[in-house]
């Protein structure tokens, strides 16, 4: 029962910041089916912005954090820029492969001026647990599925409410019809690899508490996340939330009942199987083909 | 950055090296002796790395302001592994067959070491360890065995953090939370040895991943069967974890751990409690009077106090080693590998951080450090002090 | 002999393996060993090069491969088996499991398919890890015995040379194999997977080879590999090598013969040439590799290979009497459909379609847009499976059959936006016809001397007479519909469906067409001709399907059909549509809204546009006619910022525009009704008409919503309403309020009638009137020239880009000569699906 009960803690937490990461690859993927595969590494500069501002300048939260999802945007912008656009435009492949350089350069460059050791990010919710059925639970833990909703909520809002976010939606839905209506969806494009960089950077910042601070922090979370929003399916956002909850509790699952030595094994070999009866992913819709 | 400034002069050396050895050119007496470094630079290991460079510096400063070895100086040309076995490898094959390094410094992780131990062998060219601690990588089997090593040997350090947990805590069942790679594998073995000597049952052995955020399933299992201790054998962030998660838990209980917790500024990833983790060290810093620490400063201005060096064994293991392989270069006098290792096994009376070594090495044991040398300590507010009892 | 392109490359892959092998003398044991890991890349990246470069699909999972290689052939060698045994074993073993891998994997695309690879490999790994009896679990396995051959040891030497022999011999039989039939079904499934079907090449199968193929390469590389490493681990197969590979064959060049041994050297030399480096290695390897990409996005052979001269063998056209003879089936069959039908989405798209089309005759289905016939070939051809009724042919019953299968049985067909192979030739295009989707021997080459030739002659036999070597993608319009013509005839086909042939075609090339599809009926195939063009289809046909919104109304001769009042009511009833013209005359004011000074403009090759000059004066309503392909979406296109002209002005208001991104466009004051409605389909009605103010400084006042609901009333119920789910007429409402919203200065609109039932056409004209009277500056394009001229105070009539007549709506009326001639009656869209809204509508 405690260690059902832990386990379900654990995925719920983990399950949505996969979530969290993932819906910014569903939203780039959305309005130019194109992803940045360095998401990993955004991740990772959320949290070593938020540790340098708080840490190192001493900025207040307040502030700080605020300022780190900031340039998580600019670094998206950057890279839709500098490593997808030019292959864009010729309609090659290349930014795949490109962004995943990116990553590498960017990890190195961290390492090189943030420093080779993990730090630790502070966080006044990880310094007490609550004690609940026989197990313990960090705040934190509790924040993480909570953010994650609420940012769910926010970007609905924003794309159902906001004069922009409906831009976005008329990009996703009709790129042509869009740039008939005037909407510039170059700035678009660029917005939205600028928000799925946000979204990775806010994931960064939630879980450095419960992890560390290193120059190669994200690499395992981005493909997870990637794993994620193709699982989900890559059109709905409630979907790709749900397939994060799914993954994080199957692996949770998975590492306390068969052992830790088998999640990889298990999770991704069910990614597989249900891939193979649902090739568009859980929740995607296969389109009509047509000639 | 400390190593910035010789950056361009490496990248110039290596194409020197380059162009003499397509010239061919004869050495000539003044040429530099080399040491091959192959270690982790990059990734989670880099600090670690950081720490063996340092180590090995600081110990080529002394010898070369002291004239080097046969009128030669020496020099260090290091490589990359990326903690990969593969890497690690081909890294030590360059660095022999063409770089022509007399001996080789290297191995952060038991399985690069594990990879590079059968062609050093054969390449008759000596490898010391200052860092990888699998029993296997220095018990080889081979006739001729060419590696040695200046770090704590697993099998011991297995031994010891056993006792320790028995004779401090009257430990009865203890249980295991060790990373799933091979330096777990080979402590797995090393404790399991050591409590069935003693006709002790452990609680399970349970694995985790060096990323995992999480260990709470895995340190739940071991509690739900009656473990009253822990044994902890994992690199510093992942450590954090375990403790992090034992925090979460609220499960207080005595953790013996393998040297992983130095590695870094342990009690900053994994809060106060930090401080409950009780680790075996070959080496520490007690006061920032030390010679060494002076030097240290001195190079490297970043280092400012005691905590900034982490881990202090990993450089003291590196110095030693360094001083050791001159000294039976001296003694060979020769950089043919069969002569080197002939001399390991004769040098006497070096000092090193340490300890002084008189006759380190035997053919039947390829280790400078026994269990006599390990220190058990702890962290308090950042820095690793030894355990007083 | 004559040096060939393929001479060339056989020659340059023979000179290197020799230079390697001569090299190796030459050089230290370390740098020998480079050699050995250049040949293994090599290896592994040619077999990459056949899924990734030749047949399109991405795998990330390449390491898994090379590890199931290496791990087979070490544990079978260390089980006391030969490295003669252990090695094809091995490369056995991982083409098997590639096999089985591509059975989930052919059936996704992009980045499921990558992520599906990604979980490959990250599987193969962890099994690595933790099936320690077998693997060794963390450490690895060392330490294989050498190979001997005929009493001879194989050192690391001989080792090395084995390994480049291997490398040479699969890049020769990379070479070859993209001669072949098994490579040409693999370049047609990259470059269009449903006219590879078409042509029966089984999507699976092909697939399912290039990942054997590439798993059985990367497997002979992890078996190499491990002999020469003598040690392997699990951390030389990490998802992060497996990157490298597919950078390896990008930095190459995709789908060149020799950028894996390229991009393989590259990326071995370059962390060696960096070592020094140390740990800024990866950082400086991660740029180089970006900077490498953005300025050769080919790869380094693709691009250098740009800027050689190509040398090719010529070859003749066989004489017209064998391609005749060729393209006549052995045993002429009818083609009966009985009783068929289909629903999208609980629409019906066809129901009860019957008829047959008898061998020897010309069989045309006729209907306004939406009316089926579409979807009536893609049931017959086996693009969709019909959800009723039965197809019967050769004595088959065929309903339900995989494309592949129906044209392997010889029902071939064309379709109405043409979908050739891009990257090949049109001489290659038809070639790829001729083996009905067999691949015939792995190695033999498929364009030889008598295929050449009798695709020559088919192309001669349909009038194409551009360059046979010109990618297809380069192809003038025109010449894309004769090569596909002949490429489906080269299936020897008994039934050839084909759709919209004549669409976008000039006068005399349409006779052309005729005449052709006559000769070809009379050989004894069925054809059955989906066409707009009365004219053609009156004059060819022997029997005529009509339909109407997915029933058939009538099966019959031409004459009857022409006097079938049902048909003339659902079909050719427009003249009796009414749009009411101007009360009072037009006065022109003293500005003109738009001018455009001999704009030309393109897609490549060609200029669709050739120097157009439009004038539309404020508060006039121009009216802007042609036949398909005239040229007139081009110009809108131009007009509305989605394509830039080549040359040209476009003045609006004063301003110079032309070349302006589409929003700045529309701050000008331009606003496009796109054709086919192109509504955001998720979005209620209101706000897409919303987003029609996007660009506008101010929020609309509520009041301007209510005046344009006023001229929309049908919208004011359906305000919540997803737009997707609205009907076609209200979705072409839903759109002009959406373009007023913009309150334009001039608005475009495309093709607005298309696809409306008779009623709601009127009620659209109707409003047209209205916003003329209004005072708004309107340019239409419409297909119902008549009552585009009702509406219209003046006209201009395109042909190839080029006006051929203007003047006032009135004189161009009463010409009804020009009509007829460049106009016909009743025509459709340039190109795409007609039918597309009706599905769309139906999900």
């Amino acid at each position: 029962m405690t260690l059902l009960f832990a386990a379900l803690l654990t995925g719920l937490g983990l399950g949505a910041m996969y979530g969290l990461i993932a819906l910014g690859f569903q939203i780039t993927h959305s309005v130019c089916s194109r992803v940045n595969f360095a998401q990993g590494s955004m991740v990772m500069l959320g949290a070593v912005l938020g540790y340098v501002l708080t840490q190192r300048a001493g900025l207040p939260v307040i502030l700080a954090y605020p300022l780190a999802l900031l340039g998580c945007a600019a670094m998206g912008v950057i890279v839709e820029f500098c490593l997808i656009r030019p292959f864009a435009i010729r309609g090659n492949d290349g930014w795949l492969m490109a962004t995943v350089a990116g990553g590498i350069l960017l990890d190195n460059a961290v390492l090189f001026t943030f420093g080779n050791e993990p730090r630790s990010l502070p966080s006044p919710l990880v310094e007490t647990s609550w004690q609940i059925l026989g197990t313990g639970v960090y705040p934190q833990q509790v924040l993480i599925p909570l953010v994650a909703i609420a940012v769910a909520f926010a970007l609905q809002m924003l794309f159902r409410r906001t004069r922009q976010g409906r831009a976005l939606l008329a990009v996703v839905q009709n790129p042509e019809a869009a740039r008939l209506m005037g909407i510039n969806t170059t700035v678009m494009i660029s917005g939205s690899f600028a928000l799925s960089s946000m979204l990775a950077g806010a994931a960064g910042l939630l879980i450095a508490p419960l992890f560390s601070v290193h120059s190669d922090m994200g690499t395992l979370f981005g493909i997870k996340a990637f794993a994620v929003a193709i699982l989900g399916g890559m059109t709905s956002a409630w979907g790709v939330m749900i397939a994060g909850f799914l993954y994080g509790l199957v692996e949770a699952l998975v590492t306390t009942f068969l052992g830790s030595s088998y999640t990889y094994i298990v999770v991704f070999g069910l990614l597989i199987a249900v891939l193979a009866i649902k090739p568009s992913g859980l929740f995607g819709a296969a389109k009509l083909r047509k000639v | 950055m400390p190593i910035q400034p010789t950056f361009t002069r490496r990248a110039l050396m290596a194409g020197a090296a380059a162009l003499s050895l397509l010239a061919a050119a004869p050495a000539s007496a003044a040429e530099p002796i080399k040491l091959g470094l192959v270690a982790a630079l990059s990734g989670q290991s880099a600090k670690s790395g950081e720490a063996i460079t340092r180590g090995i510096e600081l110990a080529l400063d002394k010898i070369n302001g002291a004239g080097g070895v046969l009128g030669r100086p020496l020099e260090l040309v290091s490589r990359d592994d990326e903690s990969n076995p593969g890497k690690g490898l081909v890294a030590a094959r360059e660095l022999v067959q063409r770089e022509e390094v007399a001996a080789l410094i290297g191995g952060l992780d038991t399985p690069v070491s594990m990879a590079i131990v059968p062609y050093m062998n054969e390449a008759k060219v000596p490898f010391v360890g200052p860092w990888a601690a699998g029993t296997p990588i220095t018990m080889n089997g081979a006739e001729e065995n060419y590696v040695f090593r200046v770090s704590a040997v697993d099998e011991y350090v297995d031994e010891a953090i056993t006792e320790y947990l028995i004779s401090k805590y009257g430990a009865k069942k203890p249980g295991m939370i060790l990373i799933n790679n091979p330096w777990g594998e080979s402590n797995e073995a090393g404790l399991t040895k050591a409590l069935s000597k003693r006709g002790m049952e452990h609680a399970g052995i349970e694995k985790f991943e060096s990323n995992d955020v999480d260990v709470v399933p895995q340190l739940t299992r071991l509690k739900e069967a009656g473990a009253d201790s822990l044994f902890l054998v994992a690199n510093v962030a992942p450590s954090a974890q375990v403790v992090k998660s034992l925090d979460r838990m609220g499960w207080d209980v005595p953790i013996a751990s393998h040297w992983g917790p130095a590695g870094g500024r342990f009690t900053e990833l994994a809060g106060a409690s930090g401080e409950k983790v009780h680790f075996i060290q070959t080496f520490l810093f007690t006061d920032a009077a030390h010679p060494l620490f002076a030097a240290l400063q001195e190079k490297y201005p970043e280092i400012e106090t005691l905590a900034d060096v982490t881990p202090a064994t990993g450089i003291a293991n590196a110095y030693d080693a360094t001083l050791l392989l001159a000294a039976a270069i001296e003694k060979a006098g020769s950089t043919e590998g069969p002569a080197i290792r002939e001399a390991m096994y004769q040098i006497s009376g070096v000092e090193g951080v340490i300890k002084t070594y008189d006759m380190p090495f035997t053919p039947d044991n390829q280790d400078a450090l026994g269990p006599e040398d390990y220190v058990f300590s702890q962290f308090v507010e950042g820095e690793i002090v030894p355990l007083m009892d | 002999m004559r040096l060939t392109d393929t001479r060339l490359l056989d020659l340059a892959i023979l000179a290197l393996t020799a230079a390697a092998l001569a090299g190796l003398g030459l050089v230290g044991g370390y740098t020998q060993f480079v050699f050995g890991l250049v040949a293994i890349w090599t290896i592994l990246c040619t077999g990459l090069n056949v899924l990734f470069g030749l047949t399109g699909l991405v795998s990330l999972g390449q390491v898994g491969f090379f590890a199931i290689g290496a791990y087979a052939h070490a544990i079978l060698m260390q089980a006391g088996l030969s490295f003669w045994l252990a090695l094809p074993l091995g490369t056995l073993l991982a083409a098997a499991v590639g096999c089985l891998l591509a059975v989930p994997a052919v059936r996704m695309a992009g980045p499921f398919l990558a992520m599906v690879t990604i979980a490959f490999a990250f599987i193969v790994e962890h099994l690595a890890i933790e099936w320690r009896g077998l693997t060794g679990g963390q450490n690895g396995l060392m330490g294989f015995d050498a190979p001997s051959l005929l009493g001879m040891t194989f050192g690391e030497r001989e080792l090395v040379m084995l390994a480049i022999v291997l490398a040479g011999l699969l890049l020769f039989g990379y070479r070859r194999l993209t001669a072949s039939g098994w490579g040409m079904a693999m370049a047609a499934l990259r470059d269009q997977e449903i006219a590879a079907s078409s042509l029966g090449f089984n999507p699976f199968l092909t697939k399912l080879s290039a990942f054997a193929i590439a798993a059985g390469a990367a497997g002979l590389a992890g078996g190499l590999f491990a002999s020469l490493m003598q040690f392997i681990a699990p951390s030389n197969f990490t998802l992060s090598q497996s990157i490298l590979f597919l950078f390896a064959v990008i930095l190459g060049g995709a789908g060149t013969v020799l950028g894996p041994v390229v991009g393989g050297a590259i990326v071995v030399f370059l962390p060696e040439a960096l070592s020094g480096m140390a740990e800024y290695r990866l950082l400086v390897f991660g740029a180089l590799l970006i900077a490498v990409m953005l300025i050769a996005p080919r790869g380094v052979v693709g691009t250098i290979a740009a800027y050689l001269p190509r040398r090719e063998r010529g070859a003749r056209a066989c004489d017209q009497e064998t391609v005749l003879h060729y393209i006549s089936p052995e045993t002429p069959h009818p083609l009966t459909v009985t009783d068929l039908g289909i629903t999208f989405g609980g629409v019906k798209a066809v129901a009860g379609a019957s008829f047959t089309a008898a061998p020897g005759e010309v069989t045309s289905v006729i209907g306004p847009n939406g009316a089926g016939k579409t979807t009536l070939l893609n049931m017959i051809s086996g693009f969709y499976t019909p959800g009723s009724g039965r197809i019967e042919t050769a004595g088959t019953e065929i309903a339900g059959w995989p494309m592949h299968a129906t044209s392997r049985l010889g029902v071939a067909r064309t379709f109405q936006a043409t979908r050739l192979f891009g990257s090949l030739g049109a001489e290659a295009n038809v070639i790829s016809a001729f083996p009905k989707g067999r691949f015939g021997a792995p190695f033999a080459t498929l364009a030889n001397g008598d295929r050449r030739a009798l695709a020559l002659g088919l192309l001669e036999l349909v009038g194409f007479t551009g360059n046979p070597a010109t990618p297809a993608a380069d192809l003038p319009h025109v010449d894309r519909r004769l090569v596909e013509i002949a490429r489906a005839l080269a299936l020897r086909p008994h039934v050839l469906l084909l759709d919209e042939p004549a669409a976008g075609l000039m006068h005399a090339d349409k006779m052309t067409l005729a005449a052709l599809l006559r000769r070809i009926a009379d050989l004894g195939i069925a054809v059955v001709l989906v066409e707009h063009d009365m004219d053609m289809v009156m004059g060819i046909s022997d029997r005529i399907l009509a339909m109407d919104a997915g029933v058939p109304i009538a099966f019959d001769t031409p004459e009857s059909i022409r006097a079938n009042p049902q048909v003339i009511a659902a079909y050719l009833g427009e003249g009796t549509l009414k749009a009411p013209p101007r009360t009072l005359a037009f006065e022109p004011g003293a500005m003109d809204t738009l001018i455009t000074r001999d704009l030309r403009a393109g897609y490549g090759a060609a200029d669709v546009l050739q120097g157009l000059n439009i004038r539309v004066r404020r508060g006039e309503l121009v009216a802007l006619l042609g036949a398909n392909g005239a040229g007139k979406s081009t110009f809108l296109k131009v007009l509305s910022g989605l394509l830039a002209p080549s040359s040209g002005q476009v003045l609006m208001n004063d301003a110079y525009v032309q070349g302006l991104a589409p929003h700045r466009m529309v701050e000008h004051g331009l606003a496009l009704v796109p054709e086919g409605r192109q509504v955001f389909p998720e979005l209620t009605v209101a706000q897409n008409i919303e987003l029609g103010a996007y660009r506008r400084k101010a929020r609309p006042a509520p009041e301007e919503l209510e005046s344009i609901l006023r001229r929309f009333p049908r919208l004011r119920d359906r305000l919540d309403t997803p737009a997707g789910l609205l009907s076609g007429g209200e979705q072409q409402m839903m759109a002009i309020a959406r373009g007023l919203m913009a309150s334009p200065k001039l608005l475009l609109l495309d093709e607005p009638s298309l696809g409306l039932a008779p009623a709601m056409t009127e009620e659209l004209y109707r409003i047209l009137a209205e916003l003329r009277d209004d005072g708004i500056t309107i340019l239409l394009v419409d297909q119902m020239a008549t009552l585009a001229l009702a509406v219209a105070d003046r006209g201009y009539v395109l042909e190839q880009g080029r006006v051929v007549a203007e003047g006032s709506a009135e004189e161009l009326r009463r010409d009804t000569a020009l009509i007829e001639a460049y106009l016909g009656q009743g025509e459709a869209r340039d190109d795409g699906p007609t039918e597309d809204w009706q599905a769309e509508a139906a999900q």
